[in-house]
């Protein structure tokens, strides 16, 4: 149940049924009391003769009877005055101006005593005039030296005109008022209202009472769908909150414009003042509404178009838009200093020679610092991105505007550079592996090929176990081979070697080669062709790593040729690289992928019978590649092919 | 204490320390030794090595590089700072630096593992023969030498720890031009040119079959030669020692 009242109390429907309630007290309370506003005078008087509006009309009349009894009197009075000609006319259209309101008149009473004459003027046709009169309750009384003023607005007035004059002067209303004039009018409604304000003031109050809690509801319950939940912003929230008051205001101004264009004399202007105002005091309760969202969301001053704006151009963005201003305030200085020039007529030499020019060349100046930066860091990147990860990018040169994005640059270089040492590192650690385990495998070896050579000395009277000694002789010194190949190839890989250039001569290198390996081309019925080029091909190789590479060729020809083949080396250069070639026909055949021949432990032979490592080629590959150069292999059914590319000598 | 077999010929032998932390490495080298007539002194760290070698009367010394206590590197310096005896290092270590920083340290030659032991035994040999016969061979004029390679053009000999060895005219035409110019660098055609006194086609390897023949002769590792030395893409030299 609790839980239930709970829901209900946060539910849409609620919020929205109290929302419509809050609006339309707020309009009735709004209502009545600009009604009470203005019936004020209705409000505080007890009768209608207490009534500001009574008293003012009432007034008007006595001074009018006055004015034409005891000054104006009669046409040929004013006419033998002997005032100015003007002075005449005016007091004669005064005259008939009064003379035609007294005659419509029907409720107003007068009666005028001249104390000399006893002469009595009085509109009243009774009998007892001056008894009618006294016994009125708005009867007002005047002499020379009485002013029966009862705060009446003319009372002054009147009293001067009788000043110095014999007459005594009564007016009233008299009762019951008659219809036909304004006297008649007013009270009708003075009587209306009277009745009416005591109601509209308990509309007022209760407008009031039944708002008040209904509107601390909503205070409490908006923005929030359950209790202490998070404030969650209607799209009307989404306003700046500074542009969304300044919008109330403006629709509270153009209201109020509205309001006083009207007459209210109508219908039509009262029904449209009243919608006006009714969307005012929507627009004004939602305004406070999402005011009260705001600051329970703390979001009053983050939301504000101001902020928002301070937001872009000053906080830490990559881009920092408040350059953008600069470009502003660069045309508007321009524009206004043009003008100047322009307005300066004579002096416009001097301003635009000492004040144009100077301020556009220090504008260029820093644009082109910003934009020098700019290139600086485009120049770092572009190094950066060819492998140049060592290149400095000189912060302290670049501008503000720009230091994020080379402090940025700097920080993914700083990475880069971390990786490629790592890198570096795994295959240093790799290869130091590689290494110390090859020493471990070398000591015991090392007693394997003595003992077995020791063996071999004890003159075993036994054929099988010589044969078997020559069986473990041969593979000893596989074993050995095959260390130190590994070691080797783990090294050239790793680019682990140091390699110094010099100036080799090719064919040179090949035919010290070839004369080493004279006697097992020998054994293997090889007929082995040297063709080089007529001039000398000088390359730039580390002697020992070529001569390796040559022998890993030629050992690998001497151990897979087809025996009594052809075996054809050429020498040849082309622009920039110095050129080997070996071919050779294969005894088995190559149905491997020559990409894959190069990788470590790959034979030509799957079944592995044949000596070797697997890591002549590999090893070749890999010292090719160190000092520069390139190497391919081609298969063609038997034709084995090796191409070595090596960079010329250049001198 | 040292106990050895043949007890009366003790003082006229050679003796060799053999120091290894392998013993199966020291056990077998001193069957090659005494095969080869040498007193053979057996330690298995640095420091007994020392230890042997200010107790007893030694030749040469057989030392390895990685043993505990103290190793082979230090012990070298220690022995070279009191005795100038022959000291050939075995190692496992094989790189240039590894051998460049043995014989710089007072090593007189470096042997990696896993070594031919016949290789060894001829390399030991060859340096006791330059031990004792330090001296003792005066040179007489025109005798072109380097290390223990010597070749007298008057008897058109060359010897090799003074043992005469055995070579064609040809051979021995390349070997003089050679010796003549140590240290100096010469193309195949160049000595083509000078030893056979006709111009060069280069077709032709003869030269480096001639060489690789003779380093066979003079080398006690034609692979790592010593003297005859292929300076590869550019030409052959006698390295000057």
């Amino acid at each position: 149940m609790d839980t239930k009242l709970k829901n209900v109390k946060y539910s849409p429907g609620a919020k929205i049924t109290a929302f419509v309630i809050v609006w339309l007290c707020a309009m009735s309370a709004a209502g009545s009391f600009i009604w009470w506003v203005y019936h004020q005078d209705t409000k505080t008087s007890e009768s209608y003769y207490d009534t500001y509006q009574f008293k003012n009309e009432f007034s008007v009349l006595v001074h009018n009877a006055v004015e034409y009894n005891v000054e104006l009197k009669s046409e040929t009075n004013i006419k033998s005055s002997g005032d100015a000609e003007d002075s005449i006319k005016n007091e004669l259209q005064r005259y008939y101006i009064i003379k035609n309101k007294l005659s419509n008149t029907v409720n107003f009473a007068y009666y005028l005593k001249d104390t000399e004459t006893e002469e009595i003027i009085t509109n009243v046709a009774n009998e007892d005039a001056l008894a009618l009169i006294q016994k009125q309750p708005s009867v007002v009384y005047y002499d020379q030296w009485t002013s029966a003023s009862n705060n009446h607005p003319f009372g002054g007035d009147i009293a001067q005109m009788l000043t110095g004059t014999p007459y005594q002067f009564y007016a009233a209303v008299i009762e019951p008022l008659k219809p036909g004039d304004v006297f008649y009018d007013h009270s009708i409604k003075f009587t209306q209202n009277k009745a009416l304000s005591s109601y509209v003031t308990f509309v007022l109050m209760a407008s009031i009472i039944l708002m008040i809690p209904f509107f601390i509801y909503l205070v409490i319950v908006t923005g929030r769908r359950e209790q202490g939940g998070e404030i969650t912003l209607s799209f009307i929230d989404r306003i700046y909150t500074d542009v969304h008051t300044i919008l109330v205001f403006i629709a509270a101004i153009i209201s109020l414009r509205i309001a006083s264009a009207m007459q209210l004399d109508n219908e039509v202007e009262l029904f449209i003042v009243a919608l006006v105002f009714g969307i005012d005091i929507l627009i004004g309760l939602s305004y406070v509404l999402s005011m009260i969202r705001q600051i329970k969301g703390k979001k009053l001053l983050k939301n504000t178009l101001v902020y928002s704006i301070f937001d872009l151009c000053f906080n830490g963005r990559a881009f920092k838009a408040w350059t953008l201003l600069l470009l502003l305030g660069y045309g508007a200085v321009n524009g206004m200093l043009f003008a100047l020039a322009a307005d300066a007529g004579g002096g416009f030499v001097g301003i635009f020679i000492f004040l144009i020019i100077p301020f556009n060349i220090a504008a260029v100046y820093f644009a082109a610092k910003s934009l020098l930066s700019l290139s600086q860091i485009m120049q770092a990147v572009k190094e950066i991105s060819t492998g140049n990860i060592d290149h400095v990018l000189d912060k302290s040169q670049i501008t503000v505007t720009f230091s994020r994005l080379a402090g940025d640059i700097q920080s993914i270089q700083g990475g880069l550079k971390k990786a490629v040492a790592e890198a570096v590192k795994g295959e240093r650690m790799k290869t130091d592996l590689i290494t110390n385990v090859s020493h471990d495998l070398k000591t015991p070896l090392t007693s394997v090929i003595n003992y077995v050579d020791l063996l071999k000395q004890e003159n075993l009277n036994n054929d099988k176990a010589q044969e078997y000694l020559g069986v473990l002789e041969e593979k000893s010194a596989r074993l050995k081979q095959l260390i130190e190949d590994l070691i080797e190839a783990s090294k050239a890989s790793s680019g682990n070697l140091t390699v110094s250039a010099v100036k080799i001569d090719l064919h040179e290198l090949v035919m010290q080669a070839c004369g080493e390996y004279e006697e097992k081309i020998k054994k293997a019925a090889l007929d082995v062709h040297i063709n080089a080029a007529d001039t000398k091909t000088f390359i730039s190789a580390d002697g020992k790593h070529m001569w390796r590479i040559v022998e890993n060729l030629l050992s690998n020809v001497v151990k897979y040729s087809m025996p009594h083949s052809r075996v054809y080396i050429n020498i040849a250069q082309s622009d920039q690289y110095g050129l080997l070639t070996v071919k050779n026909i294969s005894a088995n055949p190559l149905d491997i992928p020559p990409e894959q021949l190069t990788e470590r432990f790959v034979r030509g032979d799957v079944s592995r019978t044949t000596e070797g490592s697997g890591l002549g080629l590999s090893i070749a590959q890999s010292l090719t590649n160190i000092q520069g150069g390139r190497f391919m292999i081609e298969i063609d059914g038997d034709l084995f092919k090796v191409l070595v590319e090596m960079p010329l000598w250049l001198d | 204490m040292i106990k050895q077999h043949s007890g009366v010929m003790e003082m006229d032998k050679l003796n060799v320390l053999v120091c290894d932390d392998d013993t199966a490495i020291v056990d077998a080298l001193a069957i090659y030794l005494k095969q080869e007539n040498y007193g053979v002194i057996k330690a298995y760290t640095g420091k007994q090595a020392l230890k042997a070698l200010a107790e007893q009367t030694i030749h040469l010394v057989l030392l390895d590089i990685m043993m505990p206590e103290l190793d082979g590197l230090s012990t070298t310096i220690k022995i070279r700072e009191e005795i100038n005896i022959p000291i050939i290092i075995l190692s496992a270590k094989s790189e240039d630096t590894d051998k460049i920083t043995g014989l710089n340290f007072g090593a007189d030659d470096y042997v990696t593992k896993p070594f031919n032991p016949l290789e060894l035994m001829a390399r030991v040999k060859s340096q006791m023969r330059r031990y004792t016969a330090l001296g003792c061979l005066a040179s007489s004029s025109g005798i072109l030498k380097t290390g223990s390679l010597e070749l007298d053009p008057d008897a058109k000999e060359l010897r090799v720890d003074g043992e005469v060895i055995k070579l064609t005219a040809t051979e021995y035409g390349i070997m003089l031009f050679l010796m003549q110019n140590m240290g100096h660098v010469f193309s195949i055609d160049q000595i083509y040119e000078h030893v056979w006194n006709e111009p060069s086609y280069s077709a032709e390897n003869t030269v480096p079959v001639h060489i690789r023949r003779i380093r066979e002769k003079i080398e006690i590792n034609p692979k790592e030669p010593k003297y005859l030395k292929v300076v590869w893409g550019i030409g052959y030299k006698i390295e000057k020692c």
